[in-house]
């Protein structure tokens, strides 16, 4: 009998949840609308910075058709006082709400692993300073230090080479969240770690003389990508609700650029008068996180059919 | 001031906030900007009474959390002279109640028995007091009051943010020394002989000599010679003649008692003394659920004030209601909200369900729903130093996208298109200056003009530049930069946007290091004369001058202006500069901005009192 | 035990020396002239200066960092020119020249409606999370639970704020069930005060109501297979006993402790939750603050919120050793 690799087993268990099919589907197709959607998009003439003035009205800006000026040129309506197209907007949001919630998620899983492993392995000193920088993090209220501090960090990071405006802004958030997220992260990993170095293939390899470094990122590192790999299928959802939500208090990237989040935000505005400004961009992102999270949770059960979660 | 309609809003702009009033001198009609849009809309120049009843409360709704001052040397945003000045803060003089633009801002006297006399060619002016004017314990308002209250103004070191004439036009003799700067040097510098009243401590850390071991002290005997009292005759000696005068003292020269002042905390805690007016503070807390609350002041006598009607028995100022709650409430003008109105304006999706167009609501809102100028000219301010040539400068202003702008703060609810600082209600001041028909050869389009910012760009000689544009983080002016952006682009001018913090962004603007090579701007003059927009803007000296502009020919031009004693001749030569400002394009002038607001089916009456942009408080009723 | 204690307290301390030193640096180092903002439209580079000394701009971040430390235990004096200088008795977290008001005072203001927030929200979450989680368990694999699971995933892949404002849409604007919110003390108006609370807590809520239904099935799923359980089971006790007397007692401790953490760190959920509904409470303050750039206000309310969690750390902690013996004190 061929043994199978825990992936391949995994797999063929996906396979068989159909739920986390459908879900891997959306996911996969939302990243392809992201990277190739302005493409084709622009091909066909779709344009998220055209102002189309045309299509709102001289008093306060209102779209002149009803819906948000929904319409044959604009399937999904226009912005309220400048026209610009809500389609277009929404597929170039979606590439810089998932560029955020990805780059945030993967710099929050190597800072999390290699910090949780280390202070877990080393034990000691290392240990419980580690703790306590977690503790310290973790006692921030981090909602209000990210918008606090959104004006001068930014600043920072144009002082340093980064380009002005959007650039500057998506990599403030990119890294002020990946700085309040690893934390959790490293929890989890510094308790694996813990029990996983009382094991005897560890042991084994302490006995052979083997380098840290080598026992640390090939002996232990391999038994923990299951746990990191669910945490990290539901931090991006999770990363793609708070970027929406500090777009909302305030701090997020700048037009002609979007994300849900500043199309959300704006909604607020419109609310009781054009209503489709909050539905659209909302039902999307709810879509999204959803399915993310169904398939994080898919993945978890494959890996562990007889766990309780 | 930037425009922002954010639910975060709060009016931050308090700094900025001055008073506009409408046309001087000589009655001019209405007038109308350059291009199109309406002045003020409203209901008929007569204000029906009849409808008035005493007694009732008159509630009004704010999204601000706090007053930005209840202090009566401090106050200087429009909206709120107007409230206290109708209810518990008396002046020399005031300005009528009218809904007559001309008419709502010429004088009435006040606590003064006249509009002040005149002697020494404008240097020095006399008010005499009425009889039966006092404080809400009804002891009188004296003449050392007005003293006193008038002598804060120096003690800037606590009364601060507030009108400055008081400093600027009394005869105070000015003192040589010497001071350390901030970069350690040590540099002569002169001020002012003397710092406010004593308890104030003001230290200057100016010194008679350069080892900075013999500090000048402040010298009150210099305030005594150019304020004096001769029983209920206060006389203010100027340091240069002022013609009108009688306006300035509008602005900062309200009374105070010397035992009531606590310095900074004065008219915000109890116990509160400071009413001199026909109603007197019961309690003020702030934040949401704040609320002011006047209740009549049974001192206050009639006869000695023919200028305030004191219809209700009450007012209450409610604080922290989230600005779409506030137009919901009082349009519903249900209960209480019947006699509430509007302290702000009206949030954009509503305009369209309240108004047909700039002038005319619609049959439901019809005669409490105010559409007029607000106070403000809207300008983008151009850094000098940093865009030093004029030709670059006007091709930034070609090639803006006004029209695109305009729709994008409001369409025809947020103005007219400026063409300069001055704006039309000001009065004769006020003369089209030709910039965006006549001054480049052909009329610039208000959606710009690419092509003609191209050809200033090569008639330049210096490459098209790449600037940063400086703009308060607001979700509407966040678009609007992406308009200006585009725009600019179009004519081959690289922007990068360069938002800042709402509540911060004049701090940061106002340091040449920090700021970027243009942004938004706006101003309204403090009363119908060019000699309170002009200077500010456009000399160091005048204190708003976000150009950086020095240039001496302007500040010739300046002084001469402020100095010139035959009003019409002054008219000319501020409508000079205004023109020669717009043409050499120190600030591109974008918008005379527009306001709605709105009011309760049972208060009135409801216009816009040009003296102030706001509602005519002193005159307000409820309804039978 | 004492020893143990000691160590816990001065850890607290420490951490929270450092915490403050942290906040200070974070926000004195940020851009733009406060001393400009206290000077109005015809401001001179003199007042500038004067005012920067006035409010103690111009010292070292460090002799600013001692002052402000000493005036939370000492108190300290502000616009001491002034007539009447104002003055912030200790505990004293600074004065708020935006407001007129001092730092304390006006948190304080807005503290209860933050505590009620989060009071109503943590009863709403816990009774249904724990409730919800507990049924789940005990049919586990059926539909119940898995009907419970799933509305679990979609209440914690809400966004919250998009769910807030689902809610305000469709409850106050479109159905006008309820009206707008606006704040009003339980003692005033308990009426006017659910009206206006009760979605906020929903919103609040749901996040953790999600959360804790998987936690508390899972912790009770995992003590089902625990000995002492199964020795219960054993015995004969009926199911009943066995859940309630031993299964539940044992399960949820750890819960406990958690919703102990969570409550203390509700502010941040806080703020979106007033920010929505209007509630002027922390959360609302705090934005506020932030967006009138009133650097003694976001000192003064991160400061305080931070300390809270990291003093709830310590007694959450301290409850863990006296409750579970299997913590070593040492």
């Amino acid at each position: 009998m061929v043994g199978r690799s825990l992936r391949q087993i995994v797999w063929a268990r996906l396979r068989r949840d159909k739920v986390a099919m459908l879900c891997l589907f959306i996911v996969t197709f939302m990243y392809a609308v992201a990277i190739f959607g302005p493409f084709i998009g622009g091909f066909f003439g779709l344009d998220p910075y055209k102002l189309d003035t045309a299509t709102i009205s001289d008093l306060g800006g209102r779209p002149v058709l009803p819906n948000g000026g929904i319409s044959p040129q604009h399937p999904l309506g226009v912005e309220w006082g400048t026209g610009r197209d809500i389609f277009a907007q929404l597929i170039f949001g979606l590439r810089i709400s998932l560029v955020i919630a990805t780059s945030a998620t993967f710099i929050t899983v190597v800072l999390g692993t290699v910090i949780g492993i280390v202070a877990g392995y080393t034990g000691g000193l290392t240990d419980t300073l580690m703790g306590r920088l977690m503790d310290l993090i973790l006692a921030f209220p981090f909602l209000l230090i990210i918008l606090a501090l959104s004006g001068v960090l930014t600043q920072r990071l144009t002082n340093l080479g980064v380009p002005e405006g959007n650039p500057s802004r998506i990599l403030y958030l990119i890294l002020v969240f990946s700085v309040f997220g690893w934390p959790y992260l490293a929890r989890i990993v510094r308790g694996q770690v813990l029990s996983l170095r009382e094991r005897e293939f560890v042991e084994a390899a302490v006995a052979m003389g083997a380098r840290r470094r080598r026992i640390l990122f090939s002996e232990i590192l391999p038994n923990l990508w299951a746990p990191i790999l669910v945490y990290a299928t539901l931090t991006l959802p999770a990363y793609i609700g708070l970027e929406a939500a500090v777009s909302f208090l305030g701090v997020g990237v700048l037009p002609p650029e979007t994300t849900f989040g500043a199309m959300l935000a704006n909604s607020v505005n419109y609310m009781n008068v054009v209503p489709t400004y909050l539905f659209i961009p909302g039902t999307v992102l709810v879509v999204l996180v959803v399915s993310f999270n169904l398939f994080g949770d898919a993945v978890r059960d494959a890996l562990d059919p007889k766990a309780i979660h | 001031m930037a425009k922002t309609q954010t639910w975060l809003y709060r009016a931050f702009a308090l700094s900025v906030t001055a008073t506009l009033i409408t046309a001087c001198g000589g009655a001019t009609t209405t007038p109308t900007p350059a291009g199109s849009g309406p002045a003020s809309t409203g209901p008929a120049a007569t204000v029906d009474t009849s409808a008035a009843k005493k007694g009732g409360t008159i509630y009004v709704l704010t999204q601000a959390k706090v007053w930005n001052q209840v202090d009566p040397q401090r106050i200087y945003t429009g909206e709120d002279l107007a409230f206290f000045g109708g209810t518990i803060m008396r002046g020399l003089t005031a300005y009528k109640f009218s809904p007559d633009a001309a008419e709502g801002t010429s004088l009435v006297p006040d606590m003064a028995t006249d509009l002040g006399k005149a002697t020494d060619g404008g240097k020095t002016w006399a008010f005499t007091l009425r009889d039966g004017v006092t404080w809400q314990d009804g002891t009188d308002v004296t003449c050392a009051d007005i003293k006193y209250g008038v002598s804060r103004t120096f003690a800037d070191n606590v009364i601060n943010q507030g009108p400055t004439y008081a400093s600027v036009y009394l005869d105070i003799p000015t003192v040589q020394g010497f001071a350390k700067k901030k970069d350690g040097s040590v540099k002569p510098t002169s001020a002012l002989a003397f710092y406010g009243p004593l308890k104030y401590n003001k230290n200057l850390k100016i010194f008679s000599d350069e080892a900075l071991t013999k500090p000048i002290p402040n010298d009150p005997s210099t305030y005594d010679k150019a304020v004096t009292c001769d029983g209920k005759t206060i006389t203010f000696h100027l340091n240069k003649p002022i013609a009108d005068f009688n306006y300035t003292v509008t602005l900062g020269f309200g009374a105070v008692r010397e035992k009531d002042d606590t310095g900074e905390t004065y008219g915000t805690v109890a116990p509160f003394t400071i009413s001199n007016g026909p109603y007197k503070v019961e309690s003020y807390t702030t934040g949401n659920g704040g609320k002011m609350v006047l209740v009549r002041n049974e001192n206050w006598k009639p006869e000695s004030d023919p200028y305030r009607k004191a219809y209700p028995d009450k007012w209450e100022v409610d604080f922290g209601v989230d600005p779409k709650v506030l137009d919901q409430r009082i349009m519903a003008s249900a209960g209480n909200d019947a006699t509430a109105i509007q302290y702000g304006q009206i949030q954009p999706e509503n305009l369209g369900v309240i108004f047909t167009d700039p002038d005319n609501t619609t049959a439901k809102y019809k005669g409490r729903a105010i559409s007029g100028f607000d106070p403000y000219s809207r300008y983008y301010w151009i850094n000098v130093n940093k865009v030093p040539n004029v030709k670059i400068r006007q091709a930034m202003a070609v090639a803006l996208d006004r029209a695109a702008i305009r729709l994008n703060i409001g369409g025809a609810f947020a103005g007219a298109f400026a063409d300069g600082l001055v704006k039309p209600n000001i009065g004769g001041d006020y003369k089209a200056t030709g910039l965006w028909t006549d001054f480049f050869g052909k009329p610039v389009p208000d959606g710009g003009d690419p092509e003609l910012a191209k050809k200033l760009i090569n008639e330049s000689g210096v490459p098209a530049p790449k600037l940063v544009f400086n703009f308060a983080d607001t979700p509407v002016n966040q678009k609007t930069a992406a308009i200006v952006i585009a725009s600019l682009g179009k004519a081959g001018i690289t922007v990068t946007p360069a938002p800042l913090e709402p509540g911060k962004y004049y701090s940061i603007v106002f340091d040449p290091a920090a700021s970027g090579d243009f942004g938004t701007g706006g101003w309204g003059a403090d009363w119908p004369n060019a000699s309170t927009v002009l200077p500010p803007l456009l000399t160091q000296a005048g204190g708003w001058d976000l150009s950086q502009l020095d240039d001496p020919a302007v500040n010739a031009a300046i002084e001469a202006g402020l100095t010139e004693l035959d009003r019409t001749k002054q008219m000319a030569k501020w409508q000079e500069i205004n023109k020669s400002a717009a043409e050499n394009m120190y600030t591109i002038p974008t918008f005379f901005g527009l306001s709605q607001t709105i009011g309760g089916t049972k208060v009135g009456p409801l216009y816009r009192w040009a003296a102030y942009g706001s509602w005519p408080y002193g005159e307000m009723y409820v309804t039978k | 035990m004492a020893a143990y204690l000691v160590r816990r307290v001065l850890l607290m301390i420490s951490l929270l020396l450092i915490l403050s030193v942290a906040v200070f640096l974070l926000f004195n180092m940020l851009p733009g002239d406060p001393a400009r903002l206290t000077c109005g439209k015809s401001c001179t580079e003199a007042v500038i200066e004067q005012n920067r000394q006035r409010l103690g701009y111009d010292d070292p971040p460090l002799t600013q960092y001692v002052k402000f430390m000493s005036g939370i235990f000492t108190g300290r004096v502000f616009s001491p020119e002034s007539p009447e200088p104002i003055v912030c008795a200790a505990p004293c977290l600074g004065y708020s020249f935006n407001r007129h008001e001092q730092v304390l005072s006006l948190i304080v203001r807005a503290a209860p409606v933050t505590f009620w927030l989060a009071i109503g929200a943590f009863i709403i979450w816990i009774a249904v999370g724990v409730s919800l989680g507990i049924f789940a368990a005990l049919r586990r694999g059926r539909w119940p639970d898995r009907l419970v699971l799933g509305v679990s995933l979609i209440g914690y892949s809400l966004p919250s704020f998009f769910f807030g404002l689902l809610l305000m849409f469709f409850v106050v604007i479109q159905w006008q069930w309820l009206p707008y919110p606006s704040y009003v003390s339980p003692f005033e108006d308990p009426v006017g005060f659910l009206q206006t609370m009760i979605l906020p807590w929903i919103v609040l809520a749901i996040l953790y109501a999600a959360f804790y239904m998987r936690l508390t099935r899972n912790q009770v799923l995992e003590v089902f297979n625990d000995d002492f359980v199964r020795t219960a089971r054993a015995k004969g006790l009926p199911e009943r006993t066995v859940v309630v007397k031993h299964a539940l007692r044992a399960g949820l401790t750890p819960i406990v402790t958690a919703a102990g953490l969570d409550l203390a760190g509700l502010l941040g959920g806080a703020i979106i939750s007033e920010n929505i509904f209007n509630l002027p409470g922390l959360g609302a303050l705090s934005v506020e603050s932030i967006t009138n750039s009133d650097l003694p206000l976001i000192t003064g309310i991160t400061l305080l919120t931070a300390s809270l969690i990291i003093v709830a750390n310590f007694i959450v902690d301290l409850l863990y050793a006296v409750v579970d013996p299997r913590v070593r004190l040492v």
